[in-house]
């Protein structure tokens, strides 16, 4: 097994907004390269919050962020920018010129590199989200949501962050479509080798694609370890105010029936049935 | 057993889009029932449910063919505001609803539109309050309460008109879990204690699927199923076809069903699942 | 603390137990009182009165500080219009002429009437919108039976510029995301930041105008046809009873005016050569 190096350490973080409230209290945990982490909690758990502290959006109040070595309340914008990636959940929000080309140029443009690897990471990053060519010249604004979204990616892509993440990556989109994005981010982590992490509170999603899940409540994180693992601790959980999906509360439901209580997709399960039925 | 919908060869094109939104759609649906919706994004699920209200073609310029009736009338043959009166729509943006300046002008602002008395409204406005828990909201501005408890107000504002037609398109799409159950927890009260006809566009199936008594599945802007819920997820075949992932617990016994090992009716919800379960494995 | 139209009033004052309507009545009649008093003095003193209820209704007193800079760059405006634009008129006095610009007494003077003239205007319309939550300006506008399409668009306003201001940390955020980083960059640089944050404050508006105007129509509002002339019942307002000294209240504002046109134009009170000030001024200057 490849060692892989801890690319991003958080120290007993806490952070405050300027009114008083506390966003986040003793947050410890390591991000390790190639991992496709999952951040979940209820909405007012603090996981928006800490995925803007991990991109030095938000400088912590207490405690720090180490990222390959740099100091977010150190680095620089571009300094940052260049290791972390963060996606907004609403496209729009994100979109400011007139051509999908020059959005995606936005980024590589800001940390001023020559012109000739603007081109070259622009066309890269518009090819590994699919966006077809002839929309390359299109004003963002009138494409649908999916494909916003992926030239919202795109531009962060263009960045090369070893470290995506995306906020609700599934939010308000069809199951298809919801699939195609998670494939995809999928393929970033696998084939490319990119960190992902996704804050969501979509649990289907989570038990099908992320490997480790991170679970918040009330500023804390309360759970942290592999998928399987995580949603075996139902009373955990139930802190966080979310269940595991289905077919996994099906599973846990009598442990006694002998179902393994990490299942998380409905093909395992009819698998495990056929050999208990045996 | 009246109809409250009643559309017949209803086809729309928006006008500046190639092909129609919605194609050929015939569908009846009788009052009190309990009507879900689903099918993937671009399907027409928003548009046949803006048809309904009138917002089609009342609000958008297109070309329309067929009949829609609702209440027994034609919805263009309605004058302004008066299909509003018996037709409530909630929508899918928390942000994009909030009419007013706080929570209780909200609830008032449609009772006030349709000529209530004072009294009337303190009357609603208790009932509609205690039914949604609103009670401590009730003087905050919507920039200090959560998505959640929008979605709440706006279902709120939109009962306190009394629609005897309740229409909610993909209402919960933008919230987490919790406030996601609080709402259908609401339109739960509303199926077994008031009268109201109610058709939900959802995408979220594990919350509505014990609630619906009717499904719908809608592709390609027409209407590829329509059957009673048990019968509907019978066929979870044409529905995993259709980019539609039926409840983990259901979908587990249709898999069962699928290969031979199950024969029997599949469960709605996963408490139903987990009976089951343990019956089959005795 | 409750949030008013121009900064935070605690909950506990007094202003919050009069009617919107009578501040509304205060805001409109007092504004007119500097318009038939010429004489500095009266208009000063009426500033110090307008401070002095901001005081009573606990007003952040340290947000006043915000204005003197505004005070000043007006008074300066006024005074250089009233002289370096005064032109040359022979029939008043000249006190000086300094680089080609002629200084006369009567211009000063008239430059001071009118400075001291709009300060209290100005002081009037801050006092009302420092104790005014939004709530209580649609209260007060209803009060006066302006039309509800009127303070429904007042109120959407007021609503549009929270949300856009939400937006706009958004957008920022997002910016930051992307690697733009304004620090130590040039003026042109910066003023390319802001034309940036309009497209996606655009998009979102555009985007959510849309949904907004059906969930208007899907509340039964119409602004035209039968619908629309319905009777209002305009619950808001049982809200806000009138109490006995809200009547009070607004009948002394009344009879101060009226009192005021009285001396004014019966008696010649409040001219300008009866200013104590201004004969102040006009010893020293001769």
């Amino acid at each position: 097994m490849t060692d892989k190096s801890v690319y991003i350490q958080v120290n007993d973080l806490g952070f405050s907004y300027p009114d008083g409230t506390e966003a986040l209290k003793e947050i410890n945990f390591e991000v390790i390269e190639g991992e496709f982490i999952a951040l979940i909690g209820q909405n007012g758990s603090g996981k928006t919050t800490l995925s803007k502290c991990l991109n030095g959006l938000y400088k912590p109040t207490s405690g720090d962020i180490v990222v390959d070595g740099l100091n977010t309340k150190e680095g620089t914008i571009v300094q940052m920018v260049k290791r972390v990636g963060y996606v907004f959940q609403n496209p729009d929000h994100q979109l400011f010129n007139n051509t999908c080309w020059d959005e995606v140029a936005y980024g590589p443009r800001n940390i001023e590199l020559s012109e000739d690897e603007v081109k070259e990471r622009v066309d890269e990053a518009l090819i590994v989200v699919g966006l077809p060519e002839h929309l390359y010249g299109e004003h963002p604004f009138f494409l649908s949501k999916g494909l916003r979204q992926r030239v919202a990616i795109a531009s962060i892509l263009a960045l090369r962050p070893k470290v995506i993440i995306v906020d609700e990556p599934t939010t308000g989109q069809d199951i298809k479509q919801s699939l195609e994005i998670m494939d995809f981010l999928k393929n970033l982590n696998e084939e490319h080798g990119h960190t992902v992490i996704i804050i969501t509170h979509d649990m289907p999603i989570v038990g099908l694609y992320a490997r480790r899940v991170i679970a918040m409540a009330q500023a804390r994180i309360m759970a942290d370890g592999p998928t399987r693992e995580v949603f075996t601790k139902a009373d955990i959980l139930e802190k966080t105010f979310l269940a595991p999906p289905q077919i996994t509360q099906l599973a846990q439901a009598d442990p006694s029936l002998g179902f393994d209580p990490g299942i998380l997709t409905v093909d395992e399960m009819v698998e495990q049935f056929k050999g208990l039925a045996k | 057993m009246t109809s409250v919908i009643e559309i017949k060869d209803y086809t729309w094109k928006y006008l500046h889009t190639k092909a129609p939104a919605l194609n050929g759609i015939n569908l009846m649906i009788e009052e009190g029932s309990f009507v879900g919706i689903i099918g993937p994004n671009g399907a027409g699920k928003t548009t046949l449910a803006y048809s309904i209200d009138g917002l089609v073609p009342g609000q958008y310029n297109g070309i329309k063919k067929g009949t829609v009736n609702v209440f027994g009338k034609e919805v263009e043959a309605y004058g302004t505001g008066e299909l509003q009166q018996v037709v409530g729509v909630v929508f899918s943006d928390p942000e994009a609803q909030f009419t007013a300046m706080t929570v209780e002008d909200e609830l008032v602002f449609g009772m006030e539109n349709i000529g209530l008395t004072i009294q009337e409204i303190r009357e609603r406005l208790e009932w509609v309050t205690e039914l949604t828990g609103l009670g401590d909201l009730l003087l905050k501005p919507p920039y200090e309460i959560s998505g959640g408890q929008k979605q709440r107000v706006a279902l709120a504002a939109v009962l306190a008109m009394k629609p005897k037609l309740l229409i909610l398109d993909e209402p919960t799409s933008m919230l987490d879990p919790v406030s996601r159950k609080k709402i259908f927890e609401v339109l739960r009260i509303l199926k077994t204690e008031e009268d109201n006809t109610i058709v939900v566009i959802e995408h979220s199936l594990e919350n509505l699927v014990p609630l619906a008594d009717q499904m719908i599945l809608m592709s390609d802007s027409e209407i590829i199923l329509q059957d009673n819920t048990s019968d509907f997820f019978k066929e979870s075949g044409l529905l995993l076809e259709k980019g539609v992932h039926p409840p983990g617990a259901l979908h587990f016994f249709h898999e069962l069903s699928r290969q031979g090992l199950y024969d029997g009716d599949y469960p709605l919800t996963v408490e139903q699942g987990k009976n089951l379960l343990r019956q089959i494995t005795q | 603390m409750n949030k008013t139209l121009l900064g935070y009033v605690p909950d506990e004052s007094p202003i919050y137990a009069v009617h919107p309507f009578v501040k509304l009545f205060f805001l409109l009649i007092v504004s007119l009182f500097p318009m038939f008093v010429s004489a500095p003095d009266w208009n000063i003193g009426l500033m110090v009165v307008i401070i002095i209820f901001m005081w009573i209704s606990r007003v952040n007193m340290s947000t006043l500080k915000i204005y003197v800079p505004v005070a000043i760059s007006m008074g300066t405006i006024i005074f250089l219009s009233y002289t370096v634009m005064g032109g040359t008129h022979p029939e008043f006095e000249l006190l000086a002429r300094v680089a080609g610009v002629n200084f006369y007494w009567e211009r000063i003077r008239d430059a001071l009437v009118v400075y001291f003239r709009v300060l209290p205007m100005i002081f009037t319309m801050v006092f009302f919108l420092s104790t005014s939550r939004e709530r209580d300006v649609i209260v007060a506008m209803r009060s006066i039976k302006v039309p509800f399409v009127v303070t429904y668009v007042f109120a959407m306003a007021l609503r549009s510029a929270g949300m856009v201001l939400e937006d706009f940390h958004i957008v920022r955020q997002a910016e930051q995301a992307r690697g733009f980083d304004p620090a130590g960059k040039s003026l042109p640089y910066k003023i390319r930041q802001y034309v940036m944050y309009m497209v996606p404050l655009f998009a979102l508006s555009l985007r959510r105008s849309e949904e907004f105007t059906n969930a208007l129509v899907a509340r039964g509002y119409a602004f035209t046809g039968d619908i629309s002339k319905v009777k209002r019942a305009d619950y808001i307002l049982t809200h806000y009873p009138y109490k006995y000294f809200d009547y009070i209240f607004i009948a002394i504002i009344g009879l101060v005016f009226i009192a005021l046109l009285i001396f004014r134009y019966g008696f010649g009170y409040f001219q300008v050569d009866q200013s104590w000030l201004i004969g102040l001024l006009r010893d020293a200057v001769s």
